[in-house]
């Protein structure tokens, strides 16, 4: 079905959690797209809004850009886990284990 | 109010006509899986006609409930001449223009019905009304928007245009009076054929006029008799069909 569009399917599970990416159909418009994304991908299970939008509205990167996306080793301290709290967990939790 | 036993037999012509209505057009759309115009529609319209089957389900096990005989036996053993079924769902699937029109025309009309009958004082049914009415109101979305979707080229427009010109009297038919009609609006069980074809109406007019279509008069001769136990020669062939499995062992225990 060449001369129909594609559109990308989000679904909602519960209200104020946000859209997930779960798959793409093809339909001849949006208003259709949304009537075979109800079936294809909301039929079973928990779903409270369905977004589609035009595959070809997306603007995506290049995946031979993908090192734009490289952290350089120097800055480890951006990551949370660089953050030496553990030691303090342990010891509140070590504390809350004799106080109980 | 006591039924007498008038309402029971209004009650039993109403759940038999509703129910036997979606159990064979169900078979009917099922016949499209596989062969579907896009995968997409395939699926929504497979998944749509297995609806179908179950809504019977559930109105057949009120008619148990009320003495008759268990859903398999009443939806596999009975002859032709015992379904209350309108000509309008045993109609061969045809082109997909048809078979589009008749999903718009009967679903309509299945919204409205189950919107009537969430009042009614039969209490099950009321149940089962208020149970499907998610489910039905997307197959009405379903067809609305591939006819306003159809409208759009010419050649779509015409096809959609004479599905709906000769399907329109058997469209008529789904509201064929019972013989009860009097009895079921006076116990509050149901509201009637004639209220229920006048709201039918000016639902499918209105949104068929919106998409740039026009709709016969309803004063048109309506295709009586499915009601009844009349049938068209394509009735029979489906039930051989659809209980030929059955037919084998029918005390099989599935």
């Amino acid at each position: 079905m060449d001369h129909f569009q594609t559109y990308e399917v989000f679904e909602q599970k519960k209200r104020g959690t946000h859209h997930i990416h779960v798959g793409s159909v093809h339909a001849p418009s949006s208003e259709l797209a949304m009537m075979f994304a109800k079936e294809q991908y909301s039929r079973r299970g928990q779903c409270v809004n369905l977004w589609v939008v035009k595959t070809s509205e997306i603007l995506a990167t290049q995946y031979e850009d993908a090192d734009i996306f490289e952290t350089t080793a120097s800055k480890h301290h951006r990551d949370p886990n660089s953050y030496k709290v553990m030691d303090r967990i342990k010891a509140f939790k070590e504390r809350q284990k004799q106080n109980a | 109010m006591e039924f007498n036993d008038k309402h029971v037999m209004g009650l039993k012509d109403l759940l038999y006509r509703m129910a036997d209505d979606l159990l064979i057009l169900g078979h009917r759309n099922s016949e499209w899986t596989g062969l579907g115009p896009i995968l997409e529609e395939d699926i929504a319209f497979s998944s749509m006609a297995q609806d179908k089957i179950g809504q019977s389900l559930a109105l057949y096990e009120i008619l148990q409930e009320l003495g008759e005989r268990d859903p398999d036996t009443v939806a596999f053993t009975r002859n032709a001449e015992q379904f209350h079924s309108c000509y309008l769902v045993e109609m061969p699937i045809g082109e997909y223009d048809f078979s589009l029109v008749r999903h718009f025309f009967f679903d309509h009309q299945s919204a409205l019905r189950m919107e009537m009958l969430v009042d009614t004082v039969v209490e099950p049914l009321q149940m089962v009304a208020r149970k499907f009415k998610g489910e039905i109101k997307y197959h009405t979305m379903h067809a609305d928007t591939w006819l306003k979707q159809l409208a759009a080229t010419e050649e779509s427009r015409l096809r959609i245009q004479t599905a709906i010109n000769e399907s329109f009297s058997m469209a008529l038919g789904m509201f064929e009076s019972s013989d009860y009609e009097k009895e079921l609006i006076e116990a509050n069980i149901f509201g009637g054929e004639d209220e229920l074809k006048a709201k039918w109406y000016e639902t499918v007019s209105e949104k068929l006029m919106a998409f740039g279509y026009t709709i016969p008069s309803l004063d048109s001769e309506a295709s009586n008799g499915g009601r009844k136990g009349q049938h068209t020669e394509y009735l029979q062939p489906l039930l051989d069909e659809m209980t030929e499995v059955f037919s084998i062992d029918p005390a099989a225990d599935w």
